[in-house]
């Protein structure tokens, strides 16, 4: 202190400024610690540090609350608040890796949702099966209603002038192409086509849940046009083992992505007694699971229908496959996952 | 607390931030700032870069090593598909591993919360990011996908997938807590969370200047806090004009009878603002917390 000040007159003694003393160090650690985890990740701290982690936290988060109630110096709330804040998405932060999370929801989210969704899933089944009887009515005694029901893209050049022998040479037994001209391109063309269709499915749930319908029975129309041409050719038989071998998972999916739709739009409509967005966030995440789920089965799908549905060229067998396609699914949704992990649900 | 603080924040930075209160797990209610729009915009920019340029990255390692002498077709169709899953990938993988935040969103500040303050799950993270395919990237896709605009079906088709993105994009403008589709579904949010350093504590613990209860009851905290952003201000000019003229207003304020010279205004500031702190806190420990100078002592 410089020689020409004045002595000091009065000594002053502040609560909060003994408090901060006494805490600091504590603070100051932590900060530290949740410092290097957000930079570097969880997995950087020695386990003496992880032990601390969760200490320190509550220390810091109980020092804000005697902050705000004694203390006056807004630097020291605004940094509590911040430190507390940071330190809690640590400890309370999401601990799993993405192939941890992935797994957990092949074991266990996907089926249990599947499971929880009952009748949206008959309901989306319904407006297809309605959608294939009203296109195979449609179109079986007039088959010009075919081209008018099914685009130009989707039909791929079969149609009214299409013959038996085409439609059995060109499409019901097509010639094997080869191995990435058939699983690269093919495949991954069917992959992404379908899995538009299924996100739109489920995103239209927002809308209340009529588009997911309408879209939904708009496929079931396409399908049943196509029975009813081949139905008039005589290949009706044929026909649908040569949709069965991948049908089953690809409309599957497709029931699934609408379900999904159908439990946001639930949501939606009737938010029971929670508030709409709080509902919409309890529904929403099994909703996206079934949507998400979905487009992984649409990858198998597309895998069945570029490549193994060339290589083999016989109705019992693409039969038999889809069956058993279907038997499998029935038994991973049936019974994976029944266990309740303690975990938290992926 | 929310108010109080709000209000100096407006008065300091001239901006209204939105806050929400959440409560964690041990009932400590904890203040959170709503992401701006602004914001959110530039962490998503930044992360499509870094997906663009990680995309073109494999690209070229493909190109160098395995594509070449396959077809046009093929080329497209494993790059449409790789660049899928790698941006669904990117955000998956760096929301679970740095506690909600993708590279992008760390730059910015930002952070994924559970709208409640429960923990964040990793299904609420893949149900967020899954939904941003439908919000933005599905129907951008297929716009530029439509081959010509045209007239007739294709105008229609390209402009209500145009549309479907403008809307969904629009969704966050259009409730309080600048949630998209991905939030509501998932029950997250995307709050702002700024560092803040622990700055030296201005209370001295002598002082030359002796106030009495009287002059000390002249102000409350919201004055006493923008005092202490006053003292924490860099020294300049500026600073210094600014700390004389509020000397003197206090000076007139409390009847401080003694002239204080220019050089010691800085002194006085700070032994006022202790002696100040000191009397609000020993005040507030008995329950007469005081917000400002006009609110009577005791409220």
């Amino acid at each position: 202190m410089p020689a020409t000040s004045p002595a000091p007159a009065a000594t002053v003694t502040l609560r909060s400024a003994e408090f901060r003393r006494s805490r600091e160090v504590a603070w100051r650690t932590l900060d530290n610690l949740v410092s290097r985890v957000e930079r570097k990740g969880l997995s950087r701290l020695s386990a003496e540090e992880l032990r601390e982690l969760p200490l320190l936290y509550r220390t810091a988060a109980s020092s804000l609350s005697v902050a705000r109630s004694i203390a006056l110096d807004r630097n020291l709330i605004l940094y509590l608040e911040g430190l507390v804040l940071r330190a809690f998405f640590v400890v309370y932060g999401p601990r799993t890796g993405i192939m941890e999370a992935l797994a957990g929801f092949l074991k266990r989210g996907f089926p249990a949702a599947v499971r929880k969704a009952g009748w949206h899933i008959l309901l989306a089944t319904l407006a297809i099966a309605a959608g294939v009887i009203i296109g195979f009515m449609l179109v079986l005694p007039n088959e010009n209603w075919f081209s008018v029901l099914v685009p130009e893209t989707m039909a791929g050049g079969r149609g009214p002038a299409s013959t038996a022998e085409q439609l059995r040479r060109t499409e019901i037994f097509a010639p094997w192409p080869g191995f990435v001209e058939s699983f690269v391109v093919f495949a991954s063309f069917l992959f992404r086509n379908n899995a538009t269709v299924g996100i739109m499915t489920f995103g239209l749930g927002f809308f209340g849940g009529v588009p997911t319908l309408l879209l939904l029975g708009y496929q079931g129309v396409m399908l049943g046009a196509f029975f009813a041409l081949h139905h008039n050719r005589g290949l009706l038989y044929d026909f649908i083992g040569w949709v069965s071998i991948h049908g089953v998972t690809e409309i599957g999916a497709l029931i699934l992505c609408g379900a999904g739709g159908l439990v946001i739009a639930e949501k939606v409509l009737f938010p029971g007694r929670y508030g709409r967005l709080d509902s919409l966030a309890l529904a929403g995440k099994a909703a996206a699971g079934l949507a998400g789920g979905a487009v992984l089965m649409l990858f198998v799908a597309g895998i069945i229908e570029g490549g193994l549905r060339q290589l083999i060229a016989s109705t019992p067998w693409r039969l038999a496959i889809g069956a058993a396609t279907g038997l499998l699914w029935m038994a991973y949704f049936h019974s994976c996952g029944r266990r309740e992990g303690h975990g938290p649900a992926a | 607390m929310a108010q109080r603080l709000d209000r100096i924040n407006r008065l300091l930075d001239g901006i209204t931030r939105n806050r929400r209160e959440i409560t964690t797990p041990e009932g400590v209610v904890l203040e959170v700032d709503i992401a701006n729009h602004g914001e959110r915009l530039v962490a998503f920019l930044i992360d499509f870069l870094f997906w663009m340029l990680a995309t073109a990255l494999l690209f070229l390692i493909l190109g160098l090593t395995v594509i070449h002498g396959v077809s046009g077709s093929v080329t497209i169709t494993i790059v449409l598909f790789l660049s899928f899953l790698l941006r669904n990938l990117y955000f998956i993988h760096f929301e679970l591993q740095s506690q909600g935040a993708t590279p992008g969103k760390r730059i910015v500040n930002l952070k994924v919360i559970d709208r409640s303050g429960g923990p964040l799950l990793p299904g609420a993270i893949i149900a967020r990011n899954l939904t941003r395919e439908v919000e933005i990237f599905l129907p951008l896709g297929l716009f530029f996908a439509v081959p010509k605009f045209g007239a007739g079906a294709e105008f229609w088709t390209a402009a209500s997938y145009f549309g479907w993105a403008v809307a969904l994009s629009a969704l966050p403008f259009f409730n309080r807590d600048h949630l998209r589709a991905g939030d509501l579904i998932a029950g997250t949010m995307v709050i702002s969370v700024p560092r803040r350093a622990l700055l030296a504590d201005l209370a001295d613990s002598e002082s030359r200047y002796v106030f009495t209860h009287k002059q000390l009851d002249a102000y409350g905290a919201f004055e006493l806090q923008v005092l202490e952003e006053l003292l924490r201000r860099p020294p300049s000019p500026d600073t210094w004009t600014m700390q004389q003229q509020v000397c003197d207003k206090i000076c007139r304020k409390i009847g401080w009878a003694d002239p204080v010279p220019p050089a010691e205004a800085l002194s006085f500031l700070r032994a006022f603002y202790t002696a100040e702190r000191a009397h609000l806190e020993r005040e507030q420990e008995f329950g007469r917390y005081r917000a400002d100078k006009n609110a009577a002592a005791g409220s």
